[in-house]
């Protein structure tokens, strides 16, 4: 006898209906099942998770960003060479994990000062939900961007001036744009579920976005270079890493676009 | 004509209960229907579900234990896209006879490889509820879909191979079989997607760009397909417009007439 591609399984009922799975209300308690929380919007349960501090669900974040920004940073740096990929699978998950903790103390005190009453490891808690979203879609994207560079012709000392480098380039820039608009867009959803009104939520918001975009792009400007030069060397930190800021960088560039020659 | 009744008929009052139930929102719920829950015995029957009963396949792909069903589906599709390959390489003979079906048959495998994180991705970001099974098992079934429609195509496919020896021509018709073949088979998908009570099917609509450029560009990574070349594999890389722009000049410039 032969059996039917989808069995219908130990069940009395002769048509093998089950009910559907989808119109269950109560979501499966799988691990795919909590990722899948975290990507669409329950606030409500994902409120629930920045309360207790549960070391397994704070790993599973952790792994979500090392992995997701690794895969991503890997697929960036491959097109210079293998050893660059590796740096900037490195240096990635680095930068956001930086980014979490160096301004967790400050994100802790803001908010309460703003009027949304969180303690230390929410606001931390909260964040770090917020990356691992952004790195599970750059995770998610980088099989893209691997393929975008596969069919890269390899680089050249006059690439910077190529139509490729600038289409990767923006690729680059859309993906991490939208992983980080994602990302924020639930943190909001989340502060919103927490704060009593929305303009506290909205505070907040603005509050730990202005820290996060200041010390990580700073960050960013620090572990240069990413998708690297044909005719600079592989290294993981530039010999200038050090010297000089982004800001500082940003204020000469301008300086150099206004100034008027005699 | 006096529209005017003298005994009206009177109605008794309407609570809630006599009211008829309001329209239901979105799909049809899948599985509704006694027919849909028939179990799929085997391959010959899910071909026939997703061209006749899509419902029926949306709805197994659901139930416990699909995977098998999904297992089927992918090997449907790598048998078909093999055989349509075939087609493809009786065009330049030689060595394109196996090389074309394989190149076909791993370049679908590889793009959609390559695609499947980023749309459950933008499943759960659309605040669809649907586990990564049955967004792999939906995958399958729009590349079931594709792969049977293109050996719907392979007849005519094949009589053009051996009427043209234009290779630009045929490039162009495969590939507008193929743009057919996917419109149906992204059809199916989002038949399937709007069960899943997404909130917006933007990201799915993304996705469909994606998916077809990434095979689009497999057709351009993999080449030749339709041509010959010393190489199995291509060493220069190239973008896909730009390759069909070389081939449609290379092919002119070749052969002015193109009819053989």
């Amino acid at each position: 006898m032969k059996r039917p591609l989808n069995p219908p399984g130990r069940t009395n009922n002769p048509t093998g209906y089950r009910p559907n799975p989808l119109m269950q209300t109560t979501p499966a308690p799988t691990r795919e099942g909590k990722f899948s929380t975290l990507l669409q919007a329950e606030s409500q349960t994902i409120a629930a998770w920045t309360k207790d501090w549960n070391a397994r669900r704070v790993a599973g974040h952790l792994g979500i960003i090392i992995l997701g920004a690794g895969c991503f940073g890997a697929a960036m740096g491959w097109w210079r060479s293998p050893e660059q990929g590796m740096f900037v699978a490195i240096k990635f998950p680095l930068i956001l994990l930086l980014t979490t903790l160096g301004n967790a103390a400050l994100n802790a005190m803001l908010a309460p000062l703003l009027g949304l009453n969180l303690s230390l490891r929410q606001s931390l808690l909260a964040i770090l939900m917020s990356f691992a979203i952004t790195a599970a879609i750059l995770g998610a994207f980088s099989p893209l961007l691997g393929f975008l560079v596969w069919n890269a012709p390899p680089m050249t000392p006059d690439v910077k001036s190529t139509a490729t480098y600038g289409f990767i380039k923006l690729a680059n820039v859309v993906v991490i744009a939208f992983a980080g608009i994602a990302g924020n867009a639930r943190l909001y959803q989340l502060l919103r579920q927490l704060a009593s009104h929305r303009r506290i939520a909205r505070r907040v918001f603005v509050a730990w976005l202005a820290g996060n975009l200041f010390l990580g792009s700073q960050l960013s400007w620090m572990a240069r270079p990413f998708i690297g030069s044909p005719q600079l060397p592989v290294v993981f930190l530039r010999a200038d890493a050090l010297k000089g800021n982004f800001y500082e960088n940003v204020w000469s560039t301008l300086v150099e676009l206004t100034r008027i020659d005699d | 004509m006096n529209e005017s009744n003298p005994n009206p008929t009177v109605y008794p009052s309407q609570t809630a209960a006599d009211l008829p139930p309001p329209p239901i929102q979105g799909p049809r719920p899948l599985g509704d229907d006694p027919t849909e829950r028939e179990p799929i015995p085997n391959l010959f029957a899910a071909i026939e579900s997703i061209l006749r009963q899509p419902r029926r396949l949306m709805f197994q792909l659901r139930q416990p234990g699909a995977g098998q069903l999904i297992a089927a589906m992918f090997f449907v599709t790598m048998v078909c896209s093999a055989i349509y390959g075939v087609i493809v390489g009786s065009f330049s003979g030689g060595a394109q006879w196996w090389a074309a079906p394989v190149k076909i048959s791993a370049g679908l495998l590889l793009a959609t490889i390559i695609c499947l994180p980023s749309l459950y991705i933008f499943t759960c970001l659309s605040g669809a509820q649907a586990r990564l099974i049955e967004i792999l098992g939906l995958v399958a079934g729009l590349l079931m879909l594709m792969t049977i429609l293109l050996i719907g195509f392979a007849p005519v496919a094949w009589l053009f191979s051996q009427s043209t020896n234009h290779l630009a021509w045929m490039g162009a018709l495969h590939l507008i079989f193929w743009g057919i073949a996917t419109i149906f088979g992204l059809r199916f998908l989002e038949a399937g997607f709007a069960h899943a009570k997404a909130r917006s099917h933007a990201g799915l609509y993304t996705w469909s760009i994606i998916f077809v450029l990434v095979a689009l560009q497999m057709t351009t990574a993999l080449r030749p397909i339709v041509g010959t070349s010393a190489k199995l594999l291509p060493t220069e890389k190239k973008f896909f417009l730009t390759h069909w722009g070389d081939s449609i000049k290379a092919a002119t410039e070749k052969s002015p007439d193109p009819v053989r």
